[in-house]
């Protein structure tokens, strides 16, 4: 595995991974403001790139357009792909979420699978089964060459475009008054209303602003991949809502995090092989050593309330982390009732089994350090990321600020 | 009379089959300071909704200086001058001091979508006084909400300046009428009299509020007159100290403790 091949595998995760962002970020923002997951986000960015494409091919632009027209073209598409969709965007949350905002649920989640299958043959029906193919007229088709990988520039567009609409996004969020106005109303909805937030002109906002995001990243992908499908969407949709998960669902930072993670993690994955895994194992293993040697001890001791804290108590303490499972697994065994002892035993051999898989691990991938994975695993690859990652933290990677309000 | 802020107008909420409130009726005068008390569930939170639009009476009216407000939206009797605290604290607690504060000021504010995306003069200039105001308001509290605290998040404060915060944030409405749902709950008695003590400062400012408590100490030291529910109906209204010795109202407090125990 060399440099460049890394190199190249991390542009293209990033690409990826900016896109899923794009997407990622309309269904963590619904989340945010209405607790509810948009599955029909998926067929809004497919929208995007059909109308986005279809314009394209509408104005005829071909090879011999001049490079001033074509870029009006390529303007006048993204315009258009922009307002159709935010205001498709828009209807769907007011004729599929607005009547049922008083109605459990599972409701609103039902209305929006449903909202889903109906673009999807909306789609089918106007466009045909055929995916629709985007002119390559206006696909950009340099490369950059960067430390001697060869880049394609269009790869460098999507990153960078994605990274000032992000900015762009955060600036909206923290700086302007619509911003405090969705912060408040995802917070306490009905707070919000009662000082004085139209909560509902910020919902349809919510609504619009995210199937922008995701019209541009639907072009963006037309581009890239020079044709979309009818169901494009739902494979997108799925892969953009898993990294919202990952990154902590309500929260923005959070998408986009956890979209690089997951579009990272796919391109790796696929070039990677185990034993370049191993090492991230080993890596794991040595912060799982630090945690059970000094770090949870350190902490556990600190809990001892002041009238018992004497060194005898404290060494036993630390001894069940250092020395588990001898001095732990005794202790679980003993009649003893004191809880911080008890709760301290159980910790201690359950870091103590963590290790050890780790270990294992570790040992299993240097032995099968030549294997490879197959690009069919990306999929696997990257629902595996969000697996490992929710069972450490369930509320996501930048969530944990989600069942705050009470 | 024609100084008449809010007249609540026999107002009826039945939740099912409960009556919450029931034929309700009182008025409040600009300027004064009314206490609303009552046993727990007498209905004093409900009445509070019906006012500030969470709920619209299923009969009767409420009207605010002569003027019907049964039935518009919560932003819509904010933008027309009431606001309110909450009985459980409802702060927007990822957001800073000063942002809660500025949240409160939102309905006022002129700038539109537009102006917010392009950043227009007319907004920044309008950010501006906002933040002034803000900051004149979160004065107001003196000691409380030093310059250095404008930008921690208002989950960092400590529980009775939270309390406070929430006064801070429903004043930026500029309110006619200011509803505080138990201002003082939870706190210890020295942070108990210097709310107090502000309520009454509120009211040299020439604010009017209708406060709902359950702190004698607060309610006699702070209020023009008080008006006691049960059970969603009003038994008595008057000077604080008539109000307290009336006998329905002692029946209310005593007959509702004795269930109490008994159950
Ligand atoms: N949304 C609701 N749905 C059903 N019942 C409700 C609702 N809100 C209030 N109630 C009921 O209405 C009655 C009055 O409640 P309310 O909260 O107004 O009392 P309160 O006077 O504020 O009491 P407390 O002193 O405990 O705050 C209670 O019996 C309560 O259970
Ligand atoms: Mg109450």
């Amino acid at each position: 595995m060399t440099f460049e091949h890394i190199l190249g595998l991390t542009i293209s995760g990033l690409t990826v991974g900016m896109i899923y962002a794009l997407i990622a970020l309309g269904y963590t923002m619904v989340y945010g403001v209405l607790q509810l997951i948009n599955f029909a986000h998926g067929e809004v960015f497919t929208v995007g790139g059909y109308i986005a494409a279809t314009t394209l091919i509408y104005t005829g632009v071909d090879a011999t357009t001049p490079l001033a027209a074509k870029i009006g073209y390529f303007a006048l598409a993204l315009i258009v792909s922009i307002v159709l969709t935010s205001f498709l965007g828009w209807m769907i949350e007011r004729v599929a979420y607005r009547p049922l905002r008083k109605q459990s649920r599972i409701t609103a989640l039902l209305s929006a699978i449903g909202m889903s299958i109906v673009l999807q043959n909306l789609l089918v029906i106007i466009f045909g089964p055929e995916p629709i193919i985007m002119p390559t007229a206006v696909v950009p088709t340099g490369f950059i060459e960067v430390f001697g990988v060869r880049i394609r520039l269009l790869q460098v567009i999507i990153i960078v475009t994605s990274l000032v609409l992000m900015g762009l996004l955060a600036w909206i969020v923290k700086g302007t008054r619509m911003g405090k106005a969705m912060r408040a109303t995802s917070q306490d909805m009905e707070a919000a209303e009662m000082m004085g937030i139209e909560t509902n002109l910020t919902i349809s906002f919510t609504f619009i602003v995210g199937s922008a995001l995701a019209s541009i990243g639907g072009f963006l992908v037309a581009m890239y991949y020079g044709s979309l499908q009818y169901d494009t969407g739902f494979l997108y949709g799925l892969k953009a809502f898993t990294a919202a998960v990952l990154g902590g669902i309500g929260n923005i930072y959070g998408a986009v995090v956890g979209s690089l993670i997951l579009g990272l993690a796919e391109n790796w994955g696929v070039g990677v092989t185990l034993g370049v895994l191993a090492w991230l194992f080993v890596f794991g293993l040595i912060a799982g050593l630090y945690v059970q040697i000094l770090r949870a001890p350190g902490e556990r001791v600190s809990h001892i309330a002041e009238e018992f804290r004497t060194p005898e108590y404290e060494r036993l303490i630390r001894s069940q982390y250092q020395l588990a499972p001898v001095v732990a697994v005794k202790t679980l065994l003993s009649e003893r009732t004191d809880a911080l002892v008890h709760v301290s035993a159980r910790h201690a051999v359950r870091l103590m089994a963590g290790n050890i898989v780790l270990g294992f691990f570790a040992v299993l991938f240097f032995m099968n350090g030549e294997m490879q994975f197959a690009s069919k695993w990306q999929h696997v690859i990257s629902f595996a990321v969000l697996m490992a990652i929710l069972m450490f933290r369930p509320s996501g990677i930048l969530g944990d600020n989600i069942q705050e309000k009470v | 009379m024609s100084d008449v802020v809010l007249d609540v107008h026999s107002a009826t909420k039945t939740f099912g089959g409960l009556k919450a409130v029931n034929d309700l009726s009182f008025q409040i005068h600009a300027g004064e300071i009314v206490s609303l008390i009552g046993p727990n569930g007498s209905g004093k939170t409900t009445t509070f909704n019906l006012i500030s639009g969470v709920y619209e009476p299923d009969s009767g009216d409420v009207l605010l200086r002569g003027e019907s407000i049964a039935g518009l939206r919560p932003d819509q009797v904010y933008a027309r001058g009431i606001s309110r605290t909450f009985q459980m604290l409802r702060l927007f607690s990822n957001m800073s001091v000063m942002e809660n504060v500025l949240v409160g000021m939102h309905g006022r504010t002129q700038a539109n979508i537009i102006d917010c995306m392009f950043h227009t003069p007319r907004m920044r200039r309008e950010e501006e006084v906002c933040v002034e105001k803000a900051r004149a308001i979160l004065a107001q509290f003196p000691g409380r909400f030093p310059e250095s605290r404008h930008d921690q998040p208002a989950s960092s404060l400590s529980y009775a300046n939270r309390r406070r915060l929430e006064i801070a944030r429903a004043l930026a409405g500029e309110p006619k009428l200011l509803l505080l749902d138990e201002p003082v709950a939870g706190m210890n008695p020295m942070e108990s009299m210097e709310v107090m003590q502000q309520i009454r400062d509120l009211k040299e400012a020439g604010h009017t509020i209708l406060m709902i408590e359950h702190d004698m100490k607060v309610i006699m030291g702070a209020s023009d007159r008080v008006i006691a529910m049960d059970h969603g109906v009003k038994l008595a209204e008057g000077a604080p100290k008539d109000v307290a010795n009336d006998p329905a109202v002692v029946e209310a407090y005593l007959g509702r403790r004795g269930a109490d125990t008994a159950s």
